[in-house]
């Protein structure tokens, strides 16, 4: 009789993506300094503590001295008492507040000073100006409206994307490369590689998985590498993380000035301004417009309509309920898996022929089919159910968006239910394995003995597969011991 | 299919702020720079609201003693507000907002020579309109958690029962809760609301702890709400007003046909004209005036 051993794991690198709160907690030695400045302050508040944590600080902000434990203890209802002491360790582990203690004996929680004092000039006044709004003059008749800031955005960014995904086919041709700094961020999130051989480079499965992102992902991706990197560069990540947030709270379409930075936030300036997260007409000039991208970055599908300004009187509308941007999507998606794509965009396309099959192009749209070969091989490439969904989503038609609207019945999405399903079927379909180690017994002598075995097996519960016809037996790995032992046993006796 | 009824903390919430700016509330009458005050709490309070998500929402109506009307957002021209100092340039804003427009609303309001009842079931109403409307105006698939606050020193009036019930049960219908704070008086009728809606009602001790009170109280969302231990609910007067004479009973009549509620007997029902056969309490009088 022989046993061997096999064990299994799967291979696809998911791609890492962090977020602000889990991003932070990896920077605890700066965290201390980070909130010296309000918009971080406000950012760490807004999007990176527990709706229960957030109440416990708006409650201890306006009081000047610690507040026992007990008392904030009582702020919680019994009910959910866990979930209250996952809200005070969230504060802790951000350093928000630390434990000290007072007279009696008890111990307290103390707000972090400098949080505190930032946190309240940022909700309710007071203190200097943020860096970038400093100096400001009236702003000029050369100011620029949002659907041009949209447009730069936009180019800019694709101008990263089309880079990813041809980076060889297109070298100095018809769009403008991208610079050197950029190129190497993307080697350092290793969303592309180096061919050793011809010195070109190609694109990793994480690489794919961060084309599928929506923008906004994608902008804080990689902002966060560059921020990594940032070092290198003899930047400060105190400062950029300052300024690239107080960038996310300024106001779309209105003009601010650089007059009064730093020479190393210039350059950084320089840099945002290749990515397309802020507008500056010249590089020298003064003045920049923030674009949709640097707003709100570290949150998804949220850019307040508030901070939106109306450039133009002529627009009267009462109130602005919408916050339309001027994206318009150009996929639509039928209930018979067909796909039709307006676009003439060769990185839209090559995104779609990630996951579908294509049948025809046109001038102006490509019709696909999604198969389940064709997103079998998306889910092989290491992509997600849930990442196509989004993407289609995200790029849908305006007319699939007023179909999905006017229709009677309401779903969450704008797609046909019966594709979603579907898709995260075509996903599951793939997880019908699951893994346990085990030890294979075979080569039995005697029909006997493999009987005799099995049933120990059977009996103490370890027994994965047995087939009598090849007296072949799996028995969990834990319980490979006793029954080796209990073979020795038997075979003795 | 995702259920509908689902909330998910990205979920915006929207928030809508009824003060009462009425001159002649008690509190004001007293001691005029109390609005100032107050209307600092709110503001304060509404950016806190905004502070917590960057998805929230924010209305805050003023409702005086000509009418209501939206101090925040504008309803006519936007102002342009720039950073002054440390705080969040889109908090200072909404502050100028507020505050520019309930001062063009002082300004061009009719002097009064009497004391005028606020419009509060009014501004209610207005309230739950435009929530409808940024609901309708919602991307498919997000769902929009709304409440109202209402900050008044108002006395209750009965006067405004059927609009109040008729707010109170399209508030409940559409799923918004109703939150009271009121400064001066114990209001019945708005605590009818709260318990309907399921929000919270607090009569304010102490003016100066105003914007801690409101933090503490209405600041967190509904949903996180049963989760903080916040003081329990009064038990409320469910007495309703009548239709004749609004005032507020304990026994009265009751219309069997369209259920209107009257203090005294009436032959024809003033709401929907039913006339009512052979009254019962009449007959023992009768036998009383043969003997």
């Amino acid at each position: 009789m022989s046993s061997k051993k096999s064990t299994a794991a799967s291979n696809v690198v998911q791609l890492e993506c962090k977020n602000l709160h889990e991003y932070l907690k990896s920077q605890t030695q700066i965290i201390s300094k980070l909130y010296d400045y309000p918009a971080i302050c406000l950012a760490v508040f807004r999007d990176c503590i527990p709706a229960i944590a957030k109440q416990f600080v708006m409650r201890m902000l306006c009081v000047e001295q610690p507040v026992p434990q007990a008392v904030v203890q009582s702020w919680g209802s019994q009910v959910y008492a866990k979930e209250n002491s996952a809200a005070c360790e969230a504060l802790t582990e951000l350093k928000i507040w630390s434990e000290s203690s007072i007279s009696g004996g008890l111990t307290a929680w103390d707000l972090n000073p400098s949080f505190k004092r930032n946190l309240k000039i940022a909700w309710l006044g007071g203190g200097r100006s943020w860096s970038m709004f400093n100096s400001v003059e009236q702003s000029d008749a050369k100011s620029r409206d949002i659907s041009f800031l949209d447009t730069y955005a936009m180019s800019r960014w694709n101008c990263l994307l089309h880079y990813m995904v041809d980076s060889n086919a297109s070298k100095g041709s018809e769009m403008e490369g991208i610079s050197v700094d950029a190129v190497r961020i993307i080697l350092h999130a290793n969303l592309m590689v180096r061919n050793e051989q011809d010195g070109s480079y190609m694109l990793t499965s994480q690489g794919f998985q961060f084309l599928l992102m929506d923008t906004q992902s994608q902008v804080w991706h990689f902002m966060l590498q560059y921020l990594n990197t940032c070092e290198q560069r003899g930047l400060s990540l105190v400062e950029c993380l300052s300024m690239l947030f107080e960038l996310s709270f300024s106001t779309l379409g209105r003009d601010y000035s650089s007059e009064g930075l730093s020479e190393n936030m210039l350059t950084f300036m320089q840099h945002l301004r290749e990515f397309g997260l802020v507008y500056q007409r010249t590089r020298k000039e003064k003045r920049f417009f923030p674009t949709r991208l640097a707003l709100n970055f570290t949150t998804k599908n949220a850019i307040a309509p508030e901070n939106v300004i109306e450039n133009n009187s002529t627009n009267n509308s009462k109130m602005q309920l919408s916050d339309e941007s001027n994206y318009e999507g150009y996929i639509i998606v039928e209930t018979n898996y067909r796909i039709y794509a307006y676009s003439d965009s060769k990185l839209q396309i090559s995104l779609l022929a990630l996951f579908t099959e294509l049948l025809y192009r046109f001038p102006n749209v490509t019709v696909g089919v999604i198969t389940r070969d064709s997103i079998r091989q998306a889910l092989r490439g290491g992509i997600t159910a849930r990442q196509i969904i989004s993407y289609l989503e995200q790029h849908a038609h305006p007319k699939m968006i007023s179909n999905a609207a006017a229709s009677a019945f309401k779903t969450s999405s704008v797609l046909p239910p019966t594709v979603i399903d579907q898709i995260k079927l075509w996903e599951n379909e793939r997880n019908r394995f699951t893994f346990t180690d085990g030890v294979v017994y075979n080569q039995f002598l005697s029909e006997a003995d493999y009987l005799t075995l099995r049933d120990y097996a059977q009996s103490i519960d370890v027994l994965l597969w047995q087939s009598e016809r090849s007296r072949t037996m799996v028995v969990k790995k834990s319980g490979h011991e006793d029954v080796k032992k209990f073979w020795k046993r038997y075979s003795k006796g | 299919m995702s259920t509908m009824a689902e909330t998910t903390p990205d979920d915006p919430s929207l928030l809508v702020i009824c003060v009462d700016s009425n001159p002649s509330q008690g509190i004001l009458r007293r001691n005029p720079d109390a609005l100032n005050s107050i209307i600092n709490c709110v503001t304060a309070f509404g950016n806190a609201h905004l502070m917590h998500k960057p998805q929230n929402k924010l209305a805050v109506l003023s409702c005086h003693h000509n009418g209501s009307k939206f101090l925040y957002p504008s309803p006519e021209k936007s102002l342009e507000i720039r950073q002054m100092d440390g705080q969040y340039e889109f908090f200072t804003f909404v502050e100028k907002s507020i505050k520019f427009n309930l001062s063009e609303l002082i300004k061009n309001a009719p002097k009064i020579v009497n004391n005028v009842e606020s419009m509060l079931a009014g501004c209610l109403a207005m309230a739950l309109c435009y929530i409808v409307r940024v609901k309708k105006a919602q991307p498919i698939g997000t769902n929009l958690i709304s409440r109202i606050l209402v900050v008044t020193g108002s006395e209750d009036s009965a006067h405004q029962y059927m609009t109040y019930m008729n707010v109170f049960f399209t508030a409940q219908k559409e799923r918004v809760v109703l939150d009271i704070c009121t400064l001066d008086n114990t209001l019945v009728l708005l605590q009818q609301g709260c318990d309907i809606t399921g929000g919270h009602y607090l009569k304010v001790p102490q003016l100066d702890g105003l914007l801690q009170y409101l933090l503490w109280i209405f600041l967190p969302e509904p949903s996180i709400r049963s989760k903080l231990a916040l003081p329990p609910a009064v038990k409320v007067d469910y007495r309703a007003a009548c239709f004749c004479h609004r005032e507020l009973i304990d026994i009265g009549f009751v219309c069997s046909v369209c259920l209107s509620i009257f203090c005294k007997f009436s032959p024809i029902c003033t709401t929907c004209s039913t006339v009512f056969k052979v009254p019962v309490p009449i007959k023992p009088k009768k036998k009383k005036i043969k003997t």
